[in-house]
């Protein structure tokens, strides 16, 4: 076989990158910009840095409240679907549920509406039936983590579920006959071994709920927030803070970036894990 | 050590019932190896044993108590799987410490066990090694020493040689004889190797489709099949068969198979006229000038023996004999058959006569 031109390899890898990051870059420099700049010079090189933007939205407690209720709900959602999902694909696996195979596909059916379709029974779940006395489940972040279950938990059950009968069977069997109770069968052989699977599925879950913008701007007003929803309040009548705007979306990137940089190398294991047998 | 009954068992999955009323008796200490084809049923009985698999009817007992609704973990038992079934994510020291850590063993006790353990099977210097770290008989020590680990009343084994090269089979059945012999326990070992089975165990209990075909020692399931299926799965090479019937020539009975052949018999209950399976093994053959003449079909030479495909009438038959025998195909040469070691089976019901 012909060995391919290593340069061009490295070149077509920094055009790839370059469309990539750009993107970002081009949101960094409108956020380290002062209004009047913006539009004046709109210039893509970085000559001065302004940080007055994230001063504001750092000293902004409304910001500060939406951005600690987006780590909230996320972090929340993607540990209990994951949770969930663990258990659930640990049942479908193992044991021998009649019709278990309809009750996956079941789950999964979720994900084939689009979000939009669950607005108007999910408004009118969250204000009038989930209801007890004057407490509703609209607008508090308890709310917002089960609403965002109805599409992260599907999600996790069908990510999971490969990891799970990638595990082998036996492995559970020897652990029974070496004297564990089920529940130390799971402490001890299966979470271990599904640890990549279940990184992959906290990181997807967290980070899907962490972007959400739809469900959070209908089923929110003040107390649960989160900082996607925020962002467009700084579209106003008066004319649009794209600095603040590109300051918050920069916050909004970073947890993101640090998370996937951290199990880069468990979601590539991940998505591989019992795809053969190892 | 402790003895193991099992009582009329049976299995269904649903309305599919796969052992029919299954009885053996294993005694202290004894090395029992359960063998038969695949689909027989030996794995599904030994995962009884082992509690993972749930008994539909009868008893099994081991020691003085019936365990079928005891789980495996109260059993006192260990099982060898045929994969290891090595938990991937534990060192070896702690692979084979972990059944004494779910009994909840204090620290110092584990690692004394584990070094003991490990010493017994050449593994010490691989402890903190991990399973993928590990050769394929290496990988079977350390299934082993974990079974070893906490002097269960029985071990259980299941194929566990099976994923071995067959240099490695040879001296891993060694190394599990040996282990037998210094631990005394009882050993229930399933295989469907016929080899293994002659050569490990001290009772042989050969089964098929889910019931129990004979039980004995090695050799006298060698000396006396009870029935044709077992006569021609224990033996290697197999057992040859020739059907035909009994025939009496001035008083003395011969058998004649189907295309005319005629061969001496050892005296027997077989009646004049009798529809037959004559079985001879194929080290039992001996090549003469005053045999049965037979027309070869393939000379296959091994060095230590020669294995003799000839034609007898119209059925194959297979010899093996020690001497270095040059034939060409197509010749006629003579096999000479000793009637003290021919079998006779009825044709009807397959069993011995």
């Amino acid at each position: 076989m012909k060995r391919s031109n290593p340069w061009l390899m490295v070149l077509f890898w920094v055009i790839i990158s370059f469309l990539t990051l750009f993107p970002i870059y081009w949101l960094f420099v409108i956020s380290v910009k002062p209004a009047v700049d913006l539009f004046s010079t709109p210039d893509i090189w970085l000559t001065k840095v302004y940080w007055q933007n994230y001063i504001d939205v750092l000293n902004d407690r409304t910001l500060r409240g939406y951005m600690m209720n987006s780590l909230i709900i996320s972090s929340g959602n993607a540990v209990l679907c994951t949770t969930l999902g663990f258990l659930t694909c640990y049942a479908l696996s193992r044991f021998n549920l009649p019709g278990k195979e309809s009750i996956f596909f079941w789950t999964i059916t979720n994900r084939m509406a689009p979000p939009a379709v669950f607005l108007l029974p999910m408004y009118l779940l969250l204000t009038q039936v989930y209801r007890v006395g004057d407490f509703a489940l609209a607008d508090t972040r308890i709310g917002m983590i089960l609403v965002y279950c109805t599409f992260n938990l599907p999600f996790a059950i069908w990510t999971l579920r490969p990891t799970l009968d990638g595990i082998p069977r036996e492995l559970d069997e020897a652990a029974y006959v070496d004297g564990a109770s089920p529940l130390r069968v799971i402490v001890e052989v299966v979470f271990p071994l599904a640890r990549p699977g279940l990184a992959v599925t906290l990181i997807l879950t967290w980070v899907f709920a962490w972007n959400e913008y739809l469900l959070a701007a209908t089923l929110t007003n003040f107390n649960a927030r989160t900082l996607t929803t925020g962002l467009s309040e700084y579209v106003t009548t008066t004319g649009t803070e794209w600095g603040i705007m590109a300051a918050i979306s920069v916050f909004t990137l970073i947890p993101a970036l640090i998370v996937f940089s951290l199990v880069q190398r468990h979601i590539v294991t991940g998505l591989t894990f019992g795809a053969v047998k190892g | 050590m402790a003895d193991v009954k099992i009582k009329n068992v049976i299995k269904r999955y649903g309305a599919v019932q796969v052992m029919h009323g299954v009885n053996v008796d294993i005694g202290h200490g004894e090395f029992v190896v359960l063998v038969g084809p695949s689909g027989c049923g030996k794995s599904t009985l030994l995962r009884m044993l082992a509690g993972l698999e749930e008994v539909s009817d009868g008893t099994i007992s081991i020691g003085d108590r019936v365990v079928n609704d005891i789980s495996p973990k109260e059993r006192d038992i260990a099982m060898v799987f045929q994969s290891y079934a090595l938990y991937p994510h534990k060192t070896v020291g702690e692979n084979i410490g972990f059944p004494l850590r779910m009994a909840k063993r204090p620290k110092e006790e584990i690692d004394e066990k584990v070094r003991h353990a490990a010493g017994i099977l050449d593994l010490t210097h691989l402890l903190d090694r991990y399973p993928k770290q590990l050769s394929g008989g290496q990988r079977q020590r350390v299934a082993m020493g974990r079974a070893i680990v906490r002097d269960p009343q029985v071990f259980l084994f299941d194929e566990p040689l099976s994923n071995l090269d067959a240099k490695l089979r040879v001296t891993m059945r060694v190394e599990i004889k040996e282990l037998h012999q210094r631990l005394k326990t009882t050993i229930v070992y399933v295989t469907h190797d016929q080899i293994e089975a002659m050569t490990m165990a001290d009772k042989i209990v050969v089964m098929r489709d889910g019931r129990v075909e004979q039980i004995g020692a090695p050799l006298d399931l060698y000396d006396r099949p009870g029935n044709v299926f077992v006569a021609g799965f224990i033996g290697s090479p197999s057992m040859n068969f020739l059907r035909g019937t009994i025939a009496s020539t001035g008083g003395v009975k011969e058998f004649v198979s189907e295309a005319g052949l005629r061969l001496p018999v050892p005296p027997t209950a077989a009646t004049e006229g009798q529809a037959v399976v004559y079985g001879i093994r194929p080290e039992h053959i001996g090549v003469g000038d005053n045999g049965t003449p037979v027309s070869v079909v393939v000379v296959e030479p091994t060095g230590s023996e020669t294995q003799i495909f000839a034609r007898a009438g119209t059925d194959l038959v297979n010899a093996v004999v020690k001497d270095r025998v040059r034939a060409n195909p197509g010749q006629q040469i003579g096999f000479v058959i000793d009637p003290a070691n021919v079998h006779l089976f009825d044709r009807q019901s397959e069993q011995r006569i």
